[in-house]
């Protein structure tokens, strides 16, 4: 997969400012979360609706437009891994790995490039603490958050002009501003996939 | 060194004076600063960094050619004058032709072309301008205008205001609003752009661009003004042009080009002020101080320095104190009854722009900002286009013998739109897949367009065992019949025994229904489907697929249909209401999903019944190479369709009647004329929804003419009180009680809906 092109403009325009080594080192071996298929009819009913409504959601607008009624139509909560397509779709509620999962499959199905990104963002210690009394649950992990930072998931998509990649925080129904780093909600680290075993961090 | 700030309104949707002050301060600690208001009601004349107010009598009382003397004097004394109102903007132009070095603000010839909508400026900007059109065309036009960008659009007054219509009805409110307003019919109206808003504010002195910075919106009031935002450099590929933009139109003062960038990255430029924005002290803070740069320029006296502390703003409310020599005014009495003060603009803004569309500063006139880059043609008042087949069918009538109001058929015109649409099906048809006609019967059930239908090769749709008994009636055989919708159950004793064409289920306890009556013989059909509802668009008809639970009940209740029939999808959305793009869109969503099921239930889809309740015009204009494509969708998304029925609804019914009323009175106001006609809102019950295009007799002569629009209220013969059934209408100065009037564009739901009343 050739990523040449997303990875010149994202080493020169942004992730210099990315503290790497450190706020991954928790997660240095976690992988990106992965829906399953049964390999049946079941996860493939609900793939087709998934694209289908995202469809009948983009109103006639650019297919560069984030799928933000994903983020509507699924509150955010606790996801027990392994799931599969036909189960993801019929929750209440999706943490930010399933969402970012649904996001990746749209953009792609849209004919929009999008790749997996993992992601490292700091919050405050209260915040995580509520975090952490939501998901830990008996089939659920907090594995997510380390003292005042989080994992977490989105899309990296490559925008028309091929020069640019911006992230899609799924679970947030944002595009995460490339000009912040750190802080409250900041960004921290960042890694992006652009193949099954083909993690990089960006330094 | 003394410096003249005005526009010092500082509520919800402020004025920049106050920050402009901030950031004078900051790099000219000892200047003296003189805010310039012109109503003590404006809370930026308590601020603290003032150190002098001038505060004026409003504009509609204000003495124009004594203060701009005054003015004047100020200048030539030494000092400086930053305006941040955009109406005293325009008029310091037209007092200071030639400019005053003191005065910082653009001549009259940059403000034109600068002038909303058009911009004329932007060309050599990597900025677009939303379509838009002025609403001095007819409203024929202006609802196509509004159909053809799905009723995403903006009605915008001259200087300020703006408000989203939805539909017709609010257009035409809101249109009233404004124009009395601002004392214009001088509105336009601009489509939607989505997507998020960020502005640049730059500099200039004397044709030179002194700095510019750009600013994306972070957070928004309700009125979506800025309350928080992020400041950056401008980049260079925007820089350079701006420079060239700057001094073909020798630019003095602040501005604010306002833009939204869609989420394709392009930019399309909303507006452009001729000042600075009231984000500015935000600007400040991120290290660029714009109207110090502006006054160091104009008088040479160093800035001092303002440092970036962050390239972030966001916005507090603070309770300041009043100054005493400005105690504050008393609220207006509330008037009798009625929920909350009713404040007017404190300093008489709208008067002042009275004052100025005599003075014609705006030029909005000969610039070729009138229609720019819009839609329709601009019309004389009295211009509203009839078709001549209308004429033609109206001269057929002997009024003498028509008893009124009463419908009229317009035979050579349903004739003519019947056969139109039989033609493009036929030459839509390829060997692979047949195109054909359908007639709604809902849609206006006179025989006589019944009659054309059948005809003309169509199809009948029929909502009822009622309707498909008139069809019948009227000669279709059982086979050329369509049954959907809810209430096809109701008076079932009147289905045929022989099959019919196809049926379609609404929902899935009614997909049950339809698969015991076809198993049972109760009911035969040799098609049986499905209306869909499509997601996103609100809708009682159809099966819903919106949850992944719906979609997989529909997907098991598919394979239940009998293998004997074939299968169908149904799918009904009015263009007319969505809109011509977004109907395009569900179009394509639509077969999207049909290829989903196919594939998901097994089961080929042979026919696609599509319903648009197409507005006539968009039925015609340019529509056969967008049929084309349509057709050539379904083959790659349905390759075992074998049949597209489409049934164009009031595309061909709409045009085909008018009603015909007569003047009973006319009641001349001052600013209005109320005539009563003996046609009511009985007759007319879409008059709210679309335009309707009026024809008025001369009693005399006995020529036609069509209106425009103008002040007159035609108010039906009901005792209701919302029986009008046109407003602003103009009335010729011959029209006198007992003079005809037609109404056109009644054939569709106008004639199918209308009710008795008010007849005794
Ligand atoms: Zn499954």
């Amino acid at each position: 997969m050739s990523l040449d092109a997303v990875k010149t403009a994202f080493d020169t325009n942004e992730v210099n400012l990315v503290e790497i080594a450190a706020p991954f080192e928790k997660w240095q071996d976690f992988p990106v979360s992965r829906i399953s298929h049964h390999g049946s009819v079941c996860c493939e009913v609900a793939r087709e609706w998934l694209s289908a409504m995202d469809f009948s959601n983009l109103n006639g607008g650019s297919v560069m437009t984030g799928p933000r009624w994903i983020r509507q139509y699924y509150n955010w909560g606790p996801t027990r891994w392994q799931i599969h397509w036909c189960e993801a779709i019929k929750q209440n509620a999706l943490d930010c790995g399933a969402q970012a999962s649904l996001a990746n499959e749209v953009f792609t199905v849209r004919g929009v490039e999008s790749y997996p990104v993992q992601l490292v963002q700091q919050y405050s210690k209260e915040a995580t603490q509520h975090w952490s009394q939501k998901w830990d649950g008996v089939e659920t992990s907090t594995h997510w958050i380390n003292e005042d930072l989080i994992y977490h998931e989105g899309c990296a998509v490559v925008m028309r002009d091929e020069n640019e990649i911006k992230i899609w925080d799924a679970s947030a129904g944002w595009w995460i501003n490339p000009r912040q780093f750190g802080g409250y909600g900041g960004l921290r680290a960042l890694r992006l996939f652009s193949g099954q075993h083909d993690a990089r961090e960006f330094v | 060194m003394k410096i003249y700030i005005s526009g010092l309104y500082s509520g919800t949707n402020p004025q920049p004076g106050v920050g402009i002050a901030r950031s004078l301060r900051l790099a000219y600690p000892d200047a003296l600063l003189v805010g310039v208001e012109y109503s003590n009601r404006c809370s930026g004349i308590h601020w603290q960094d003032f150190d002098e107010i001038w505060l004026q009598r409003p504009w509609d009382e204000l003495n124009l050619d004594a203060h701009a003397r005054e003015i004047g004097r100020v200048l030539d004394a030494g000092a400086f004058y930053i305006s941040a109102i955009d109406l005293e903007i325009m008029w310091l132009a037209s007092v200071f032709p030639e400019g005053h070095p003191n005065l910082l603000t653009p001549p009259v010839e940059g403000l034109y072309q600068v002038s909303k909508p058009a911009i004329p400026a932007h060309e050599k900007l990597p900025v677009k301008i939303p379509p838009f059109v002025t609403t001095e065309i007819s409203d024929w036009d202006l609802h196509a205008f509004c159909r053809k960008h799905d009723w995403k659009v903006w009605l915008k007054g001259p200087y300020y205001d703006a408000a989203r219509t939805r539909n017709w009805t609010e257009f035409e409110n809101m249109r009233n609003a404004f124009s009395s307003a601002w004392s214009t019919e001088k509105l336009f109206l601009q489509t939607h752009v989505t997507g998020y808003e960020e502005s640049i504010s730059f500099s200039a002195y004397k044709g030179e661009l002194l700095h510019a910075v750009s600013m994306r919106k972070r957070d928004l009031t309700e009125m979506n003004k800025t309350w928080a935002g992020d400041v950056s450099v401008v980049p260079t590929e925007f820089y350079e042009p701006l420079c060239e933009v700057v001094k073909d139109l020798n630019w003095t003062g602040g501005a604010e080009l306002e833009m939204v960038r869609d989420p394709d990255g392009q930019l399309w430029m909303i507006e452009c002020n001729p000042r600075y924005p009231a984000w500015i002290h935000g600007a400040t803070i991120a290290g660029h101080n714009m109207s110090a740069i502006l006054v160091e320029r104009a008088s040479d006296v160093p800035a001092q320095k303002s440092p970036a502390v962050t390239d972030e703003f966001t916005r507090v409310v603070l309770e300041i104190p009043v100054h005493p020599e400005m105690p504050l005014p008393p609220l207006p009495e509330p008037f009798a009854g009625v929920v909350g003060h009713s404040l007017k603009h404190p300093s008489g803004l709208l008067g002042f722009a009275n004052r100025l569309h005599g003075m014609n500063l705006n030029g909005q006139n000969g610039n070729g900002n009138g229609n720019g880059n819009g839609y329709g043609k601009l019309n004389g008042k009295e211009l509203t286009i009839v078709p001549s087949s209308f004429m033609d069918d109206i001269s057929d009538f002997d009024f003498e013998q028509i008893q009124t109001p009463s419908f009229l058929y317009l035979e050579k015109t349903a004739s003519e739109h019947f056969n139109r649409a039989a033609k493009i099906a036929g030459n839509l048809s390829t060997e692979d897949v047949a195109v054909i006609n359908a007639y709604s019967m809902k849609t206006n059930p006179d025989a006589r367009l019944v009659q054309q239908a059948y005809e003309a090769g169509f199809l009948a749709e029929a909502i009822s065992p009622l309707e498909v008994s008139k069809a019948l009636e009227v000669g279709f055989k059982p086979e050329q019949i369509i049954l959907n919708g809810p209430g096809k159950w109701w008076h079932k004793e009147h289905l045929p025994n022989e099959p019919i064409h196809a049926v379609f289920a609404d929902s899935i306890a009614d997909l049950q229904r339809v698969v015991a009556a076809l198993e049972s013989g109760e009911l035969k059909a040799k098609i049986a489907g499905m209306r869909l509802r499509m997601p996103n668009i609100p809708s009682r008809f159809g099966i819903p697929i919106d949850t992944p639970e719906l979609f997989g009940e529909l997907i098991e209740a598919i394979k239940t249909l009998p293998r004997e029939s074939g299968f169908g999808i149904h799918f009904h959305m009015a263009s007319s209401s969505v809109g011509v793009g977004q109907w395009w869109h569900l179009f394509e969503s639509m077969l999207k999903w049909c290829s989903s099921i196919e594939a998901l239930a097994g089961r080929p889809i042979e026919i696609l019944d599509i319903g648009g309740g197409w507005f006539p015009d968009d039925w015609h204009e340019g529509a056969d190479e967008q049929f084309k494509k349509a057709v050539q969708s379904v083959g790659e998304y349905l390759p075992n369709v074998k049949q597209i029925i489409s049934e164009p609804g009031k595309a061909l019914a709409q045009p085909s009647m008018a009603l015909a009323m007569r003047i009973l009175e006319i009641q001349d106001f001052p600013n209005a004329t109320d005539v009563v006609v003996d046609g009511s809102i009985a007759e007319l019950p879409m008059y709210f929804f679309y335009p309707h295009r009026i024809l008025h007799q001369n009693g005399e002569t006995g020529s036609w003419k069509s209106l425009g629009r103008g002040k007159a209220y035609f108010l039906g013969r009901l005792c209701m009180e919302h029986d009008v059934v046109a407003s602003h209408v103009e009335l010729p100065e011959t029209a006198k009680p007992g003079d005809l009037l037609v109404f056109c564009d009644a054939g569709a739901y106008d004639r199918s809906m209308s009710y008795v009343f008010g007849r005794g």
